[in-house]
């Protein structure tokens, strides 16, 4: 098999612009924090500036009596919050300001609300808090010796936290008995999402009504939660996402500031706007937790593997049990005989931690891949061909065969496109210019996580077609990867296809998260559309006055919003035509999608890095990337390359440049702010050259594509370290590789 | 304003309660944190003239709001973004004048009369700017919540530096934070546009 690196021009995998680029680019783009309501009210949250303690007391009079305020709520005044967290679904083990324990620094205390913003950020200033100071324990290393198996509420979908494959298995005697063993230790550091929008919520009380816009990667998720907070049923709840401004895991959940929000409108009788400045969004909306991972593989000196034990602890928060799912890949990466993998948690004072692009993979590929890259040294093997000699074509975790895996392919490819053959076993042997170069690989795999889904296709008389379904459009390409399939499947031209999306009024679908909208989403989009159409066929050819009267179903194709004989294309008429004699009614069909599990459903992918490093002052420069991706059918090639590059770069970040550091003695973050905290600019990015299988996979969703927002991350921190001890010698370990650990 | 204060303080000080600066503003138009005092000064609004994409507007404005916060809340145009509000991410960006600035550091009363030009005032008409034309057609954006200031800084820098080597738009453009990281989208749609400009002239 090859590649497809023909692009089609239109229909599926068509580089067509997003539907909402022009909004985009004009600046009539809405976002939640864009909304503005008549009569409404700002508010401003006052978070805690110790990490450990008690408020002693808060005093609200100055405040309270600043121009424009409206009001000021604190934990002694009486929360709304019905039933407890765990029964609303509320990610925090604690609803907001439901009493006087502070368990992390940036802990919400208050919340202020004024007239206008400036009113608003000038009154929560004048929020006067005196605290009782607890010790604090603000490390992963700290907490350590404390680590233990999570027994609490576990905060996101089971997944075995300890297992040992084949069942009774002794691991440690299959790693003594190993040719060749290796054996390290990696670390990664808090990461934060940081989407260029902070997190912003608009709420509004109607008769009883809330209305809540929000930035939301889930809004039938959310809703539930907010109503069972509120004690509403949830029709007495709308959620509406409007575009939202970047997401990567921390929008995924209702955090307390919207509930607070939602509160304080009712208290104000005014619609309330919050906004969380840059610093709030470090501590209020979630962060990736702190992870150290050991790594002990076996192998024979033919260069299979024999055991892989992955043992990780990842510090949690006081209130909650969250492990970090960095080993949830493991069994399915490498064919070894004897598999042991085991989490384990250490609860620091830091706030609560969420999934963060391509949570557990992304972490745990980075310590994984650079195992594997440790083993080939070991082994003095190519570290491409000690892949190749462990590839899996059966998931271990599930026993069952994959749907679709080309992922030696994809090395094939991605080793020929980037040069691999050029480069020289030897660390340090590659130099140009003065300055080191180094080759590093990676491979990737990422387990779908299964979800349903829904979605309502309306073909129209005046020969469009609507699409609606609860999908949010987060960047991903969510609203055009609809209506693509929407035009594919009723034969109405994409640009007379509308899509309705972001409210909680709409069919409810799988939440922009977990690479789950392509997969999922657009399968019921595909049933929907297809349901359609038939039901457009089926009328036509039982209408005398059709010409396409007395066809079978199945001898009728549509395209350009247009039904015809199959094998004689004239022959046919409008949809516009067939519905107008038809009372000019809609044909409107819905659809639900819910995968079958006779496969294991997985992306994989290929990652080759060149980097460049001046040894005197060895700062790492990605100079070349290439990465191959096998996701089943490209829905859009143009977005498609988008993504996958803007997660390579994501990768990069977490390689190279990001880091979130608790102060020891005070649990407070040093660096919680864009100047601070990194992300990767324009002049850090290379060329990115991304090539996809592109063959689709029909055993896991009826129109072949899956979602590849995650696994384009995956294994690129690991090919950037790998492709820097190549260069050096040196094999870093814990992220980011900063100069500091290469100097000397 | 004191003499002794920059006639362009920080809008972060000042708000912030003006411990820094709080002593020499007191007295005047800024607010500081000593309460009860500056409690009407607090609640007063200030008229400001601003020529906002071609239409001259009166406003009354808190003193203390940003340009952002200006154009965002007061006048309704939200293209500009809030993304960090230390002009850290250049979402907010902005054309004061015909220069880019940072809309999220200055305040709004500091500009008293002068146009500024947000990425609503770009298109003519239905036609757009061939910077945000080739935004479009590249895919220079995904989420596009800095698309707005990305392509602000992408017309300044075409206007500085017409012709623009390939080469010099990834560093001109790394004040614009894209978290997406649709960077090489956005400077293959600048290399492009900086064509489409040269061949226009």
């Amino acid at each position: 098999m090859t590649s497809r690196t023909e692009v089609p021009e239109s229909g599926i995998g068509a580089p067509v612009n997003r539907v909402e680029a022009r909004d985009k680019v004009t600046g009539s783009a809405r976002y939640t924090a864009d909304v503005r309501l008549r009569d409404m009210a700002h508010a401003t949250v006052v978070t805690s500036t110790i990490s450990a303690g008690r408020v002693r007391r808060i005093d609200t009079t100055r405040a309270l009596a600043a121009p424009g305020v409206l009001t000021v709520i604190t934990h002694r005044d009486r929360m709304p919050w019905r039933s407890t967290p765990a029964d609303t679904g509320y990610l925090e083990n604690r609803f907001p300001l439901a009493d006087d324990k502070i368990t992390y620094y940036g802990q919400h205390l208050a919340i202020v609300v004024a007239k206008n913003l400036e009113q608003s950020l000038h009154a929560a200033s004048l929020v006067d808090i005196d605290y009782e100071v607890d010790a604090s324990v603000p490390t992963l290393d700290e907490a350590m010796p404390d680590a233990y198996t999570a027994n609490g509420r576990l905060i996101r979908p089971p997944w075995p936290q300890h297992l040992v494959l084949p069942p009774g298995a002794d691991p440690q005697a299959a790693l003594a008995g190993a040719d060749v063993r290796t054996d390290s230790t990696y670390r990664v550091p808090h990461f934060s999402h940081v989407p260029l929008e902070p997190g912003a919520v608009v709420a509004e009380w109607s008769g009883g009504t809330l209305t809540l816009h929000d930035c939301s990667q889930d809004v039938h998720g959310h809703r539930e939660v907010v109503a069972a907070v509120f004690g509403l049923p949830p029709e007495r709840v709308r959620v509406l996402s409007p575009l939202v401004g970047g997401a990567f895991g921390n929008k995924t959940d209702v955090w307390g500031h919207s509930l607070l929000a939602a509160h304080a409108a009712r208290v104000v009788r005014r619609p309330v706007k919050l906004v969380l400045s840059r610093k709030q969004v470090f501590t209020s909306t979630g962060h990736q937790p702190p992870i150290v991972q050991r790594i002990r593989l076996g192998a024979g000196r033919e260069g299979r593997l024999a055991v892989i034990l992955h043992d990780t602890v990842n510090a949690t928060e006081m209130r909650g049990d969250r492990p970090e799912p960095a080993i949830i890949s493991t069994a399915s990466s490498y064919a070894a005989p004897v598999l042991a993998v085991d989490a384990k948690i250490a609860k620091v004072n830091i706030g609560p931690s969420i999934s963060l692009r391509s949570p557990g993979d992304a972490p745990g590929s980075f310590a994984l891949e650079s195992a594997m890259d440790e083993l080939s040294y070991r082994l003095g093997m190519d570290p491409l061909e000690l892949r190749r000699r462990n590839h899996l074509n059966t998931d271990p975790l599930t026993g069952k065969p994959w749907s679709a895996k080309h992922l030696l392919q994809a090395c094939e490819l991605g080793a020929e496109r980037f040069g691999w053959a050029r480069r020289t076993a030897e660390p340090r042997s590659m130099r140009e210019g003065g300055e080191l170069v180094g080759y590093g690989m990676a491979t990737a795999v990422r387990g779908e996580i299964p979800d349903r889904a829904r979605a309502e296709v309306e073909i129209r008389a005046d020969g469009t077609a609507q699409v609606r379904t609860a999908t949010q459009e987060i960047g991903t390409g969510a609203l055009t990867l609809v209506a693509q399939i929407t035009a594919a499947g009723t034969g109405v031209p994409l640009g007379r296809v509308s899509v309705r999306a972001g409210d909680t009024n709409l069919p409810r679908t799988a939440g922009n998260a977990g690479s789950r909208t392509t997969g999922y989403t657009g399968s019921a989009v595909h049933l929907a559309a297809e349901k359609a159409r038939r039901a457009a066929v089926r009328m036509a050819v039982t209408d005398p006055d059709s010409p396409l009267y007395g066809l079978a179903d199945g001898e009728v194709e549509a395209a350009d919003g247009r039904l015809f004989h199959r094998d004689d294309t004239k022959r046919g008429e409008t949809y516009r035509a067939l519905l107008a004699r038809h009372d000019g009614k809609p044909v409107v069909a819905e659809a639900s999608y819910t995968p079958r599990t006779s496969h294991a459903v997985a992306t994989f992918g290929a990652h080759f890095t060149e980097v460049r490093i001046d040894p005197d002052l060895p700062r790492v420069r990605v100079t070349r990337h290439v990465a191959v991706f096998d996701v089943g059918r490209i829905t859009n090639h143009k977005a498609a390359r988008n993504q996958a590059q803007g997660g390579i770069v994501f990768g990069m970040g977490w390689a190279l440049m990001e880091k979130l550091t608790p102060d020891p003695v005070s649990g407070r973050y040093v660096d919680a702010a864009l100047t601070d905290y990194h992300i990767p600019v324009n002049a850090d990015v290379p060329d990115i050259e991304v090539l996809f299988i592109d063959e689709p996979d029909t055993i896991a969703h009826p129109h072949g594509s899956k979602g590849m927002g995650e696994v384009v991350s995956v294994g690129v921190a690991a090919s950037i370290a790998n492709a820097v001890h190549h260069a050096t010698g040196r094999r870093i370990t814990d992220l980011p590789i900063t100069p500091d650990k290469l100097v000397g | 304003m004191p003499d002794e204060v920059s006639p362009h303080p920080s809008r972060r000080t000042v708000v912030a309660g003006g411990l820094t600066v709080g002593v020499a503003v007191a007295a005047g138009t800024y607010l500081s944190a000593a309460g009860a005092e500056t409690a009407s000064a607090a609640d007063a609004t200030r008229s400001l003239s601003l020529i906002v994409n071609g239409e001259r507007l009166k406003l009354a404005v808190d003193p203390r709001s940003s340009l952002l916060d200006t154009l965002r809340d007061e006048v309704g145009v939200t293209g500009p973004k809030k993304g960090c509000n230390q002009g850290a991410c250049g979402a907010c960006t902005v054309l004061l004048d015909g220069r880019r600035v940072l809309s999220c550091l200055t305040f709004a009363v500091l500009h008293d009369g002068q146009e500024v030009t947000t990425v609503e005032g770009l298109a003519d008409g239905d036609r757009l700017h061939p910077v945000q034309q080739a935004f479009m057609d590249h895919d220079a954006f995904q989420c596009g919540f800095c698309t707005s200031g990305q392509i602000m800084s992408a017309v300044a820098l075409l206007e500085e530096q017409p012709g623009i080597t390939e080469d010099r738009i990834p560093e001109a453009m790394s004040g614009n934070l894209c978290r997406c990281a649709a960077y090489c989208n956005i400077r293959d749609a600048i290399a492009s546009a900086s064509d489409t400009m040269a061949k226009g002239r």
